[in-house]
């Protein structure tokens, strides 16, 4: 077996990358921040609110858990149809991921809830803070950096997971790859430079989001 | 006129009651050392006085006037009054030393921050900590913590200061570091109430030591009559167990 490494083949492609690395970024940065509202409300509910209501939000997130992603947006992308209600394949993936998403902040942001601190909540009492300030001044600050880390994490996990977007089409990265692979086949070339792809693009937000927590949130991460 | 008056105070935890009618009155100046064993209910009274457990019973006055605790106005008029620092120092993770101090005045007094921040550094400078301003908690010892929730307590002028426990959670080197700090609030007439198993220095600075066990105050005296000469069979027992350390 004789194969020359070619990868002056693909540099025209380049270009062509970048575009896709922007898609998977759209993808993760929007199902991520849907999936932190929805989470935050879950959470909410789990914590704080009325029991039927945290039951149906427990429904939702074992399902969410326990299915594969793959198959939660197999089934808004071909079996919606048959219901009447057509998603484009980025809107299937983009919502199938904001869905599962969700799911597991849900369980990550009621960590959060439930680490508040009743002596720095007792201590903000008896200084005469009110229950705002009390929310404002200790339990949001607080939450913040002991939430910063699991979510940064989260969010490198889903920018990995927009590959999958491929399978329906999506001209992300992936899909990139993969239609210049089926035009060049240089498939190791190809595939290669689309993992060091993958690696700058989490490393680089790893770096961002690890900068923003230390000086935010004074949250401990492994990088910074 | 009494500083503080308690009469025939009553608490609960649920079902249990934790105080059964104490009655101790507080001149103005007095340091009043709470003694006894564990769940005797020494602390649980500081716990009724901030209002962080609902009285079930009896009376609190304040230079005469009784506090109604159910009332959440009364309650901020009384915290402003009296502050607490705790044995866990229950310090803002997420705030320096100096916010630490100054967060209170600043942002519920709505004092000119100015103002506030020269009087927390010149108090962080008394309880020794002037060059830790900048600095998180969890980057401070626990005696020096400590310092900064007492500091914290003071920020807010109050006339009455409750210790509870400061010292239990620290290292044997660093409980002088924070009785040092509490010898000079006695000697510029603080009104305290100090619940403490230091008994050397609750006989040192007490002008008034009260023994409790059960919820109920067993016996009340000079530090002389608790520690060298008490009335009754409980005290002398526990007297007895800790002087023999």
């Amino acid at each position: 077996m004789s194969y020359t490494l070619q990868y002056g083949q693909i540099w025209p492609y380049l270009p062509r990358l970048f575009d896709g690395a922007w898609i998977a970024l759209q993808i993760a940065v929007l199902a991520f921040c849907g999936g932190l509202a929805i989470g935050t409300a879950c959470a909410a509910v789990k914590s704080f609110g009325p029991r039927w209501l945290a039951r149906i939000v427990s429904i939702y997130v074992v399902f969410f858990t326990n299915t594969p992603q793959l198959v939660q947006i197999y089934f808004l992308y071909f079996a919606l149809p048959d219901m009447g209600v057509l998603l484009s394949s980025f809107a299937a993936v983009l919502i199938g991921m904001t869905l599962n998403a969700g799911a597991y902040l849900t369980e990550i942001q009621r960590a959060g809830f439930e680490s508040r601190r009743v002596s720095e909540m007792e201590a903000a009492e008896v200084l005469g803070f009110s229950r705002l300030q009390q929310i404002r001044y200790v339990i949001l600050p607080h939450m913040a950096r002991v939430l910063f880390p699991p979510l940064s994490n989260h969010f490198i996990i889903m920018t990995l997971g927009t590959s999958m977007a491929a399978v329906f089409g999506v001209e992300e990265l992936t899909g990139q790859a993969f239609n210049i692979n089926s035009q060049t086949f240089r498939s190791i070339e190809i595939f290669s430079v689309t993992a060091v792809f993958y690696v700058a693009l989490t490393l680089a937000a790893s770096v961002l989001l690890a900068a923003i927590g230390r000086y935010a949130f004074r949250a401990r991460t492994g990088l910074i | 006129m009494h500083h503080l008056d308690i009469a025939g105070l009553d608490a609960h935890y649920g079902k249990m009651p934790v105080l059964s009618g104490i009655d101790l009155t507080v001149g103005r100046g007095d340091i009043i050392g709470l003694i006894g064993p564990s769940g005797s209910g020494k602390s649980t009274i500081l716990r009724v006085l901030m209002g962080l457990l609902p009285p079930s019973g009896g009376t609190v006055k304040l230079d005469d006037e009784p506090v109604n605790h159910a009332d959440r106005a009364a309650l901020r008029r009384l915290r402003d009054r009296i502050a607490i620092v705790f044995q866990q120092y229950n310090l803002f993770q997420n705030m320096t030393v100096l916010e630490n101090v100054t967060i209170a005045p600043v942002k519920i007094k709505k004092r000119p921050r100015a103002e506030v921040e020269a009087e927390a550094r010149a108090l962080l400078a008394k309880v020794g900590l002037g060059d830790k301003l900048a600095r998180y908690p969890d980057e401070l010892s626990g005696g020096q913590q400590q310092r900064v929730a007492i500091a914290r307590a003071l920020a807010l002028k109050p006339e009455i200061l409750l210790l509870d426990e400061v010292t239990a959670a620290l290292d044997p080197e660093l409980v002088s570091e924070v009785l040092d700090t509490i010898r000079v609030l006695a000697r510029e007439g603080m009104t305290m109430l100090i619940v403490s198993h230091e008994m050397a220095f609750i006989r040192e600075v007490a002008s008034k030591v009260v023994f409790m066990a059960d919820g109920r105050v067993v016996e009340t005296g000079s530090p002389a009559q608790i520690f060298d000469a008490p009335q009754h069979q409980r005290t002398r027992d526990f007297v007895s167990k800790i002087l023999r350390h």
